[in-house]
């Protein structure tokens, strides 16, 4: 061949990688322990009561003393947020391709998608436990509810952003519409999709907290409710703890989900 | 409109395709009027014009994606059809290489052949025998954005030519590449053409590259686009680069000038005339 291929850039190697990964790690945890001396050292040094601030380390000791409480509260949330988030991000695709393919659906439907959205969620909330009782499916439906729509929004730019040309390709190809969606419009919208399934991973655990407060006997939420009406400050701030860890290990997995998924970036 | 260089011998016997008569509007506009154009089979034709002066209009009919206004007539193959009859048996290949980011080189080459269904192993295979001809042997596995500008073209190029189709559409394939990778990109396609021998419509901006490559050049007028001339390239094959020094090359060169420049001017005037 005339022309010699010349490779335009190196494949980085595995090890520089993996010590720059290793580094990062190294730096959060350093940053958290920071934080927690801190936390720990003020408090003994300011003598703030615990009233405003417990020490971390009593907040440490209430959850050691009763980890199965928290254990089960824990997973208990961890399921409703991970269904109403799973079955919000899937309706909110399938709906954006409905919208994408039927545009007089959409024009009837996305108004009244904009107004479910402006109902507070804690005066939705009350009806949907009215509707499915205190069940797991109730608080999951609460996280789907403020999941699916920023999802559905995100999907139908991205579809809608496909290069018309990329499209016109397809088509010479003698691609069907489904192949088009499979192969092409789908792939395409996700790094748009992507930036909503993070937002909604935050949203669904709001939901499912929310949710479980109109009535519930396990979850984080309930377990947040009963510190504050029995004013026991090292247990709000255990639940708070230990909803945090939740949210940034469930924030964590889906952003690694993205990594995994959009490996080409923002590429074009 | 269509006027023949005293020297061009009757076309070839069987036109692969033929437009007669081809009008397209779009709305006020109109792109095409009257434009007639035949390419035969095994034949390398290429398009050259004034910029807006419909080539893209010409190749979305002929790749089946847009259907001219009723009254001209489109034969394929000797039988007469719509212009969606086309969709999946032209291979098309537009200006800007629209490779799939998430596939690698070999997926990439493979699109069009999933999309017929063939199963993905025996397609990959097909094309991991093709790869060192098209200069990427060993980049299989790589992704887009780790290539340059040429490989991105070779790919394209490789995903049209495994599209096994009788007509080639090439539109303006190496517009964005730099001169000299230029160059080599044409003499490599000449090379692979003479080995494969399809039938190639070729749309280019540079006149050289419409003389170097071309069996026949097609000069369109400014809009609505027609066929303004048709030259015939009787430059022996294969052709080596210092060809476009050669007096005969210089002399078509003139030609071929002329008729594009007079096309400008008038669609220039008639830009200076919606502006007053």
């Amino acid at each position: 061949m005339s022309a010699a291929p010349a490779l335009a850039a190196s494949t980085p190697a595995a090890g520089p990688r993996a010590g720059l990964f290793a580094r990062r790690v190294a730096g959060r945890v350093a940053a958290l322990l920071a934080v927690a001396l801190a936390w720990e050292g003020l408090v003994l040094l300011l003598g703030i009561r615990p009233f405003y601030l417990p020490r971390l380390s009593s907040v440490l000791a209430a959850i050691a003393a009763s980890p199965g409480a928290y254990a089960a509260g824990f997973l208990r949330t961890l399921a409703e947020t991970l269904i109403g988030f799973v079955a919000g991000g899937a309706f909110g695709v399938a709906v954006a391709v409905a919208f994408l393919r039927l545009r007089a659906l959409r024009e009837m439907v996305f108004p009244l998608f904009v107004v479910s959205q402006t109902i507070p969620v804690i005066a939705f909330g009350a009806l949907v436990v009215l509707w499915f009782g205190n069940t797991l499916i109730a608080k999951a439906v609460i996280a789907f509810y403020l999941t699916f729509f920023p999802v559905t929004v995100n999907a139908l730019i991205g579809l809608e952003s496909v290069d018309p040309r990329q499209i016109a390709l397809m088509r010479s190809f003698g691609a069907s519409p489904r192949q088009i969606l499979l192969r092409l419009q789908l792939p395409s919208a996700l790094p748009q999709t992507f930036v909503a399934l993070r937002l909604a991973a935050s949203l669904s655990l709001v939901g499912a907290i929310v949710g479980e407060w109109f009535g519930d006997t396990t979850g984080l939420g309930v377990l947040l409710l009963q510190a504050m009406y029995n004013e026991n400050v090292v247990a709000i701030w255990a639940a708070l703890l230990v909803s945090a860890l939740l949210g940034t290990g469930f924030y964590s997995a889906v952003a690694l989900l993205e990594r995994r998924l959009v490996f080409w970036g923002a590429e074009q | 409109m269509l006027r023949h260089q005293d020297d061009a011998p009757a076309p070839a016997p069987e036109p692969l395709i033929e437009l007669k008569g081809v009008d397209k509007t779009f709305g006020p506009v109109k792109a095409l009027s009257g434009l007639s154009a035949r390419v035969g089979r095994g034949e390398f034709v290429t398009v050259v014009g004034p910029s807006g002066c419909g080539k893209s209009t010409l190749f979305n009919i002929v790749a089946g994606l847009e259907e001219p206004d009723p009254g001209g007539a489109l034969r394929f193959e000797g039988r007469s059809c719509h212009a969606a009859d086309l969709l999946g048996r032209v291979s098309f290949m537009p200006q800007r290489d629209l490779l799939l980011p998430w596939r690698t080189v070999i997926d990439n080459a493979i699109l069009a052949l999933e999309i017929e269904g063939r199963p993905r192993k025996e397609a990959r295979a097909e094309a991991l025998r093709m790869l060192p001809e098209f200069g990427l042997a060993g980049f299989e596995a790589q992704y887009p954005h780790q290539l340059s500008g040429g490989m991105r073209q070779r790919v394209a190029l490789m995903r049209t030519f495994l599209f096994e189709r009788d007509l080639m559409l090439l539109d303006e394939p190496f517009g964005a590449l730099d001169a000299l990778t230029r160059t080599l990109m044409q003499r490599w396609l000449l090379d692979v053409w003479q080995r494969h021998r399809r039938t190639i419509l070729f749309i280019t901006h540079d006149v050289d590259e419409a003389i170097f490559l071309g069996d026949r050049v097609l000069v369109m007028t400014a809009r609505p686009g027609a066929v303004k001339l048709e030259q015939r390239i009787d430059l022996p094959r294969p052709r080596r680069p210092d060809l476009v020094t050669a007096p005969e090359f210089i002399r078509l060169k003139r030609t071929l000038l002329e008729a594009i420049e007079e096309e400008s001017l008038k669609s220039f005037q008639i830009a200076e005339e919606k502006i007053r």
